[in-house]
């Protein structure tokens, strides 16, 4: 009898466990999905800012091309080339750095000071992002989630070398 | 930073409200800073005396003393207070929370567990590694992984952040009213060849005894040199172990106001800050600086950071009082490098200033609540929460 209520109540402890792992897990999955949204807004925009800076009469036709092409691919990655492509259209941009820095025409300014603001923020987004995706990953690993599958359906957060892409 | 809607923000302060602190400090001014542009702040906070609260700020009852970090921290912990917490979340209906220092046992802990939602934590100590208080690592992490967006005040914090929790965080400094310094205007009494500290003396950690051992060997060089002392405390005893000879070379001046201490920072030749340890920010020195005075400090790594390794003010080996006076004779000589460290500073201040800090905290707070969803109370176990019908029930 007493070993019957004993092994009850383990039991329970132990459902009640997994029952807090997995609502534990689905926040960290909501968190990953938060921060990459956030992200990939981000990117959206800086891609939309670097679309109308290859359209605007600073570029020549050869920095023009090159923009318009990254920002394009950039925007129709999909997301296991997301990574790649950004780090594209950070390079295209930081190739044309110096000349942006002499730009003079004021709506030209207000484009740069855009990127730059978007910039500073996607930098912190990717410190966010990489941050959620780590932990989850993490907690992800470990015995019980894994032999529990608490995880559910869920994929697996994906790692990204995102460390470059910032300008 | 008009330009965006108006939120509810929830800030939680872990120590109590009428005790002087930077956490405190930097609580008040970003509640005032939020309210100020727009927002609806409310601030839970324990307090001594609650009829002296400012209406932003909700009392969450009388903070117990405990010691903590090399000082006597003011917080509150309970199942009582635990339940106030609750209501406070369920009533004040938060677009987002910011928790200040989560990771001790504390109201910002406490609020960290019972909330779910767009959550903010801001990490204000650093700590050598393996103190007891962390050493409760394992069971914080499933807590503290609520946050959204980290936080911490400096590299040391972030440091310490990611040794003892494994987590990463963004480094957002603590921000000051810089004009208000820049604008201090210099008073005889406080001039010549004086030296400045700021801070509750009393306090081991904060480094007067250092400061004080240095002051034979300084007056040796300078004769008129002179060491002014602000800040809470009783100076007697402090005076006791003084050379009788060197007691009229020290002043306690009491606490000072907001507007007296700038005139204080633009007064003197130099500001020392000698803490040997505890510190992960450094307000004081960036407020020094801010008002232009030159400054010194002891080489511990916030110090050493904020004053980028030397080029806004100087080092010396941290509870090395040779040292210390040795680079206060050389600066109290150099009028050159002192106005040369003066302007630095006071450049590299401008970025603690609040207008920047508060632009960056908030561009987190956005980042935090992407998906427009509120702060809640949480269920720790939703499906069994859902069996039970009873998903979401109060306190």
């Amino acid at each position: 009898m007493k070993t019957g209520l004993t092994f009850g109540i383990v039991l329970l402890a132990f459902l009640w466990y997994l029952s807090f792992s997995a609502t534990r897990l689905d926040r960290l999955h909501h968190r990953v999905e938060t921060s990459w949204a956030n992200l990939d807004g981000l990117l959206q925009r800086r891609a939309a800012v670097a679309l109308e800076l290859a359209h605007s009469t600073f570029a020549d036709p050869a920095s023009s091309l090159l923009l318009t092409a990254a920002a394009y691919q950039a925007r129709a990655a999909s997301i296991k080339d997301r990574s790649f492509a950004e780090s594209g259209l950070s390079g295209a941009l930081s190739l044309l750095q110096n000349e942006l820095a002499l730009e003079t025409n004021p709506a030209e300014k207000a484009l740069l000071a855009e990127l730059a603001e978007l910039t500073a923020k996607i930098r912190v987004a990717i410190a966010i992002h990489v941050d959620a995706v780590t932990s989850t990953r993490s907690v992800r690993a470990k015995l019980i989630f894994k032999f529990f599958k608490l995880a559910g359906t869920a994929p697996l957060p994906m790692t990204y070398d995102f460390e470059d892409d910032a300008l | 930073m008009s330009d965006l809607k108006p939120l509810k923000i929830g800030l939680v302060c872990p120590y109590g409200w009428d005790a002087p602190g930077g956490v405190q400090n930097h609580v008040r001014d970003l509640a005032e800073y939020l309210i100020a542009h727009g927002h609806d702040v409310s601030v839970l906070a324990p307090a001594v005396d609650e009829s002296a609260l400012p209406s932003y700020v909700v009392s969450a009852g009388k903070p117990i003393a405990i010691p903590y970090n090399g000082a006597v921290a003011r917080i509150l912990f309970g199942p009582i207070v635990f339940s106030r917490v609750r209501q406070w979340i369920a009533q004040g209906d938060f677009d987002l929370l910011h928790l200040h220092e989560p990771a001790i046992p504390s109201l910002s802990l406490l609020a960290c567990w019972a909330a779910e939602g767009p959550m903010v934590g801001t990490f204000h100590a650093a700590a050598k590694r393996q103190r007891a208080i962390f050493a409760i690592g394992p069971i914080l992490e499933p807590v503290i992984e609520k946050l959204s967006v980290r936080i911490a005040v400096s590299e040391a914090a972030r440091l310490t952040l990611t040794e003892h929790l494994e987590t990463d965080a963004i480094v957002i400094p603590n921000g000051i009213y810089a004009e208000r310094f820049r604008n201090g205007s210099a008073q005889p009494q406080w001039s010549g060849n004086t030296i400045g500290f700021i801070g509750r003396f009393e306090e081991p950690r904060k480094g007067l005894s250092i400061l004080l051992e240095a002051l034979p060997i300084v007056s040796r060089f300078i004769p008129n040199v002179r060491i002014l002392v602000a800040g809470p405390g009783e100076s007697e005893e402090t005076l006791k172990v003084i050379d009788p000879q060197l007691r009229s070379r020290i002043s306690f001046l009491g606490r000072l106001s907001d507007e007296e201490k700038a005139d204080f920072l633009s007064s003197v030749s130099l500001y020392v800050a000698p803490n040997t340890g505890g510190e992960s920010f450094g307000i004081i020195l960036a407020e020094a600086m801010a008002s232009g005075a030159p400054c010194i400090a002891s080489d511990i790594p916030a110090f050493a950071s904020l004053l980028g390794d030397g080029q806004f003010g100087s080092l010396f080996a941290s509870e090395d009082p040779a040292d210390l006076a040795k680079v206060m004779i050389e600066l109290l000589r150099d009028d050159e490098k002192r106005t040369q460290l003066s302007i630095a500073g006071q450049e590299h201040a401008k970025i603690f200033n609040w207008d920047t800090v508060a632009e960056q905290i908030f561009s987190v707070y956005e980042m935090a609540k992407v998906g427009s969803e509120k702060v809640g109370l949480a269920s720790d176990n939703r499906s069994w929460s859902r069996l039970l019908n009873r998903e979401g029930n109060g306190a």
